[in-house]
């Protein structure tokens, strides 16, 4: 099977490759935020869909959580499906810090990570003694216990009960940033022009857009470090015991170590994800972070493909936009509108689950990469080939 | 100790419901080792049926009859359709199955019958069928429990008395050999799912019939974690310990937590997952569950 | 003229890409005992799997005349075949007597009760135990009563897979000497795959033996236990 484009691991081709390929996509994540900093929404029929930085933000909160679920579930092999609890824990750690103690939103993250971590790693130990199907059950009991803990009355001053905690983030932007003037050089192409909007920014626009980048710029951070992570000794020996544990156990690796680290490691990014969605949306409320966003980014993970880094990224566009998208589409040709009323959003990623699991388990990225195999494939030397 | 009185017998309309629920999922369990998450949603949609056949005028038992049928063939097309094809030793393919099924499950009921809560037939006769000082045992009461314990002695003579019962307790205690006694494993499983689906439906039915409830979709979401916890509880492979655990679950709910003081109500949920958290890690085959469990 | 009752041609069997055997050609005629012998890892129990339809095989398979190659292993037993897997396979949880109702799982016929009482004369400590959980059983008793759920079906053609192994020799003996009076007084033809070669040869009539997934030796089974070959690897000569 050849490929129009082959290109083998450590040659300069490969690394000019790889070059092109990011400064591709740091080139169009940029476009995407200088067109949608004002732009709400598009038009199809008579039906409007969110899109803008908003909704992107949320992506990326969510892409964050499902990188973890990633780490533990794609990597590790341990069914955990309480991660909704620690994307709340992270957002209601950080909301108190902004609105009792007018921490920046940065320095949250300082005490958001190691906290989820070391509640993660606790949470972890059960997988010591249990497995599979008991582990799933546990964790998800927990998450279904979240929203309850943050109602309790005792904790009502840092959580502000069941009507959330409303925080005040500042978002500016940092003056050395000529945002205002990229924009409008932008809004300087002929014919593309008028989608880079019109004028200078607002100090709203440039706020969200600085906070895009900012969010960008985390999650930029995080999927490097896992993909450090993934390739060294650590991330072997979680392959290795999501594979076989036995051989795993066998083979030195300590199983109590990996696992709670995994853990560990997921419920951190969670608690990223819960830090940077309190971040957009402003408030933190119980039901934001019920269980039903465990599934949510179960789907998100699996829709994405698991065990892939890249998976996390389609996963977290796939619920910020989905059930959203769902129920704005209040009318279709030929369905009724009476169906299209109600939980759509869920229904369709349900659907999705199903049929993702039945049919296409890699998710849409492995779907995505063996197609591109046809146009270009990555050799590996060092790697043999057995059959 | 009329307050304590009373909170048994409100231990005992929930915890009959739960029981039904963890029985549906004991079921599957012992078939199966998967925990189908589902279940509840299942149920609930079982009761939806219950209540539409009501409402075109099905008279009330007929329609809890034949809702549970309904849901049981169902139950059997969803194991036939998604289930069966996979690795019964794989588990996280079937998880996020039933998780899928889960949110389809709830998002049907919602889009055919919305949030609105709509009223179910009343199953049992009003009113309190015993008074001792404070403390009302309503007639409600009794019969949730007493049908409760019907269904768990029907399925008893089922799965002991009958032939079909025999091939389900076989194809639970050894697969292979099973089948090289001539046992259909495949329409073994799916009588499983049905008797499941079953039991659940009429659980839920159960719980809805409360004379102060109403039916609407989330009604089962919360019985879940309850019933899950309930089946641990009493050994996930078998059916008597859901009845126990459901029992225990629905006084611990009324009586330890309301009659506790200083633990406020939402503590209902955080006291069944801590039991949940301690049947896990320090005693996963609960009260009457086999000892050979999965351990690392 | 007796008739082959079972028939193997171009026997391949595979676990994924590993092929075990590797295109073995064995038969068994009606009212014998055909034995296969061999070491461990040799083939035997994924043969006997094979003839059962446990396992992905290529080649054919007849009994009595028809090709049960791509039959379920459900299928297979109601065609008269009953196979005893290694380590007894019995449920564990369900009590003797519904193990030995399980085992009749594909009759019909109102001679069940009949037939366990046969069970029990022959071996009266299944009787004693017969509301106790199948493992609660020793390895003996359980051994005997997995040969007994087998026989539950009435099948023509018997299939015993090491079921000497991890017995005490007293049990082991025992359990033979049962065997040859099943062949002899009511026919049951059986197929007995052994690493026990002397045990085994003692009472067949004929053997094959499996080296490597294929057959390196086949005759009756005097001329089996004189062959030097025999002797030396596997009766210790």
């Amino acid at each position: 099977m050849a490929s129009r484009f082959t290109f083998t691991k450590g040659t300069p081709q490969y690394r000019n490759y790889k070059t092109i390929v990011w400064a591709l996509i740091i080139a169009i994540f940029l476009l995407i935020g200088f067109a949608f900093v004002d732009v709400g929404s598009i038009s199809i029929g008579s039906n409007k869909y969110n899109l803008s930085l908003i909704r992107l933000n949320k992506a990326i909160a969510y892409g964050i959580a499902i990188l973890g679920l990633q780490v533990v579930i794609g990597y590790t092999g341990q069914i955990a499906l309480g991660q909704s609890f620690f994307f709340g824990m992270g957002a209601y750690i950080a909301a108190w810090l902004v609105a009792d103690h007018s921490w920046p939103f940065l320095l949250t993250l300082l005490v958001v990570v190691p906290t989820c971590f070391l509640v993660g790693m606790l949470c972890g130990l059960p997988a010591l003694r249990i497995k599979g199907l008991y582990l799933a059950l546990l964790t998800f009991g927990l998450a279904a216990l979240f929203p309850t803990l943050v109602k309790l009355d005792s904790l009502y001053e840092y959580t502000g009960g069941a009507n959330g905690k409303l925080t005040g983030y500042k978002f500016k932007a940092p003056s050395w940033l000529p945002l205002d003037e990229i924009a409008q050089g932008l809004q300087a192409i002929p014919l593309l022009g008028s989608f880079f909007g019109d004028g200078p920014l607002s100090n709203r626009e440039e706020s969200r857009l600085w906070k895009y980048i900012l969010f960008a710029i985390v999650a930029g951070i995080c999927f490097w470090l896992i993909r450090n992570l993934i390739k060294s000794r650590p991330g072997r020996a979680m392959r290795a015991v999501r594979d076989n544990e036995t051989s795993a156990a066998v083979s030195g690796i300590n199983l109590a170590a990996t696992k709670t680290i995994s853990f560990g490691i997921a419920s951190a990014l969670g608690g990223i994800g819960g830090a940077i969605y309190v971040a957009e949306v402003g408030i933190a409320s119980p039901d934001d972070f019920s269980s039903l966003v465990a599934i949510y980014l179960i789907v998100g993970l699996v829709v994405g493909g698991v065990g892939t880094l890249e998976g996390a990224i389609v996963g977290g566009l796939v619920y910020a936009l989905v059930p959203d998208w769902a129920s704005s589409t209040q009318s279709i040709a030929f369905v009724p509108e009476r169906w299209l009323q109600g939980p759509t959003g869920s229904l369709i990623l349900g659907i999705m689950l199903i049929l993702l699991t039945l049919f296409m388990p890699g998710g849409i990225v492995n779907a995505f990469k063996r197609g591109t195999t046809k146009v270009i494939q990555i050799k590996d030397p060092s790697r043999l080939k057995t059959k | 100790m009329d307050l304590f009185l009373q909170r048994l017998f409100d231990g005992l309309t929930n915890g009959s419901a739960y029981a039904l629920i963890a029985v549906a999922l004991v079921l599957i369990f012992k078939a199966t080792t998967l925990v189908n998450f589902a279940q509840g949603e299942q149920a609930m949609l079982g009761a939806f049926i219950v209540l539409q056949l009501w409402n075109w005028g099905v008279p009330m038992w007929i329609a809890v009859l034949a809702g549970m049928l309904i849901s049981g063939i169902l139950a059997a097309g969803l194991e036939r359709t998604f289930i069966r094809r996979f690795d019964p030793a794989d588990h996280l393919p079937l998880v996020i199955i039933t998780l899928g099924l889960f949110l389809v499950l709830n998002a049907v009921a919602a889009i055919v019958w919305r949030y609105d809560p709509l009223a179910f037939p009343q199953l049992f006769p009003h009113g309190s069928a015993i008074t001792i000082g404070n403390a009302r045992l309503s007639w409600y009461s009794i019969f949730a429990f007493g049908s409760c314990i019907l269904v768990l002695l029907l399925l008893h003579v089922l799965l002991n008395r009958t032939k079909i019962g025999l091939s389900f307790r076989a194809v639970s205690s050894n697969l292979e050999s099973s089948r090289l006694c001539g046992i259909k494993v495949g329409p073994t499983l799916q009588f499983g799912w049905a008797l499941a689906a079953a039991a659940g439906t009429f659980g839920a039915s159960i719980y809805a019939a409360n004379p102060v409830l109403q039916i609407e979709p989330s009604i089962m979401l919360r019985a879940l974690i309850f019933s899950i916890t309930a089946a641990a509880l009493g050994g996930l492979d078998n059916l008597w310990g859901a009845l126990l655990g459901g029992l225990t679950i629905g006084f611990i709910q009324s009586v330890l937590v309301q009659y506790i003081p200083f633990i406020p109500n939402e503590m209902t949920l955080t006291a069944t997952v801590v039991v949940l958290l301690i049947v896990l890690t320090l005693r996963p085959s609960g009260f009457l569950g086999t000892k050979t469990v999965e351990r690392v | 003229m007796t008739d082959v009752l079972l028939k193997a041609e171009s026997l391949t069997a595979s676990y994924g890409q590993i092929e075990v055997l590797h295109g073995i050609n064995f038969e068994v005629f009606d009212n014998e005992i055909a034995v296969i012998l061999g070491a461990n890892g040799a083939g035997k129990t994924t043969t006997i799997r094979a003839l059962s339809g446990m396992v992905e095989t290529t080649g054919i398979i007849t009994f009595k005349r028809e090709d049960i190659s791509q039959l379920e292993s459900d299928a297979i037993v109601r065609k008269g075949v009953a196979h005893v897997p290694q380590g007894r396979g019995t449920f564990p949880e369900l009590t003797v007597e519904d193990n030995l109702r399980v085992g009749a799982f594909i009759r019909s016929d109102n001679e069940v009760q009949n037939d366990i009482q046969n069970c029990y004369d022959t071996y009266p400590v299944l009787f004693e135990r017969r509301t106790q959980t199948a493992g609660s059983l020793s390895g003996g008793e359980q051994q005997m009563l997995a040969v007994s759920r087998a026989l539950m079906s009435r099948p023509q053609l018997l299939l015993l897979d090491e079921p000497s192994l991890g017995l005490a020799p007293q049990i082991v003996e025992a359990l033979f000497e049962r065997f040859l009076i099943m062949n002899k007084d009511h026919g049951t033809t059986m197929l007995i795959v052994e690493q026990n070669a002397q045990l085994a040869l003692g009472m067949a009539d004929r053997g094959y033996v499996l080296e490597a997934g294929e057959i390196v030796l086949e005759g009756s089974a005097e001329s089996l236990i004189n062959d030097e070959a025999i002797i030396r690897a596997y009766l210790g000569g």
